[in-house]
């Protein structure tokens, strides 16, 4: 079952680095700059890959 | 949609050399009848599961929800994917070995005793196959073609057996690390594109953002792999 959830969600960093990506890009879709959103989202998931990587 | 199905039949490729070794090291204690069943039986549970979570998927009316939810499990996956690509490709994480792997399984002391090993091949099959099934359900469902989806993953099946059939050992020549890399980033491509709509944003260059998408999450890996690699001094190719 273990196995199971971590197959299909990942383990806690994995969580928190997408939970935050997608906070980012709601936030910046919702503020005046909302067409910055399209790269947002891309640049904060990449930058969690960097940080995945390393840890 | 002829991507996805590419990216599906490379994810599943990937993960069917990991259940070969598996039911490969198993069967040589309990004989390939027996491997095979436990690995039969776990393709099976993969199979109910398919059509379980198509059915959930498809239950949902809305499709800004549909997107949301499958767009948030392939970004799950995809980032995983392309971090532990990215960790492996510059050297901070030892490269998967499958000959290594074999050896590892082999070297178990439950692996001779015939219902420890039955387990060990039908759970080893059901995990590798999860990340596979995941797939298939989401894109999928997504994209309308859960069956064109299956039949991707059913091809590797063949392909991965096929070349079992003929060498008899770990494949281990397979690149496993480009093709996890080139998964991911597909992948986050989906996953990004489909969140981001279902959150209301419209992609300025419609569905002709995703190879962009894709073209900046392998671009970003790279960097990163120079990068890293630089880093630690150990300047490698993916």
């Amino acid at each position: 079952m273990r196995g199971f959830i971590k197959t299909l969600f990942g383990d806690q960093r994995t969580l928190s680095v997408v939970g935050l990506s997608i906070l980012v890009a709601v936030v910046v879709l919702h503020s005046p700059a909302e067409l910055a959103a399209g790269l947002a989202l891309p640049v904060s998931l990449l930058a969690g890959a960097a940080y995945l990587a390393r840890h | 949609m002829i991507a996805s199905l590419i990216a599906t039949f490379l994810a599943a490729l990937v993960e069917w050399v990991e259940a070969y070794t598996i039911i490969l090291a198993v069967a040589l204690s309990i004989g390939w009848r027996r491997a095979l069943a436990a690995a039969g039986g776990a393709l099976l549970v993969l199979a109910v599961l398919t059509g379980a979570g198509s059915f959930i998927l498809t239950r949902i009316n809305d499709l800004y929800i549909l997107q949301l939810v499958v767009g948030i499990l392939l970004t799950l996956f995809g980032v995983r994917w392309l971090g532990k690509a990215v960790a492996r490709g510059a050297g901070l994480k030892q490269l998967h070995d499958e000959d290594a792997e074999f050896a590892a399984l082999r070297a178990r002391s439950d692996i001779h005793d015939r219902r420890a090993a039955w387990f060990i091949a039908f759970n080893g099959t059901l995990l590798e196959g999860l990340e596979v099934w995941l797939i298939v359900v989401a894109l999928g469902v997504q994209m309308h073609h859960t069956l064109a989806a299956a039949g991707a993953a059913l091809l590797a099946l063949g392909v991965v057996a096929a070349a079992g059939v003929l060498l008899r050992k770990p494949l281990a020549r397979v690149p496993e690390n480009v093709i996890k890399f080139t998964v991911g980033a597909a992948m986050l491509s989906f996953g990004s594109f489909w969140v981001l709509e279902a959150l209301g944003y419209h992609w300025p260059l419609g569905d002709a953002t995703l190879p962009a998408l894709f073209i900046f999450y392998s671009a970003g890996g790279l960097a990163l792999v120079r990068f890293y690699a630089v880093a630690i001094g150990d300047v490698k190719v993916i």
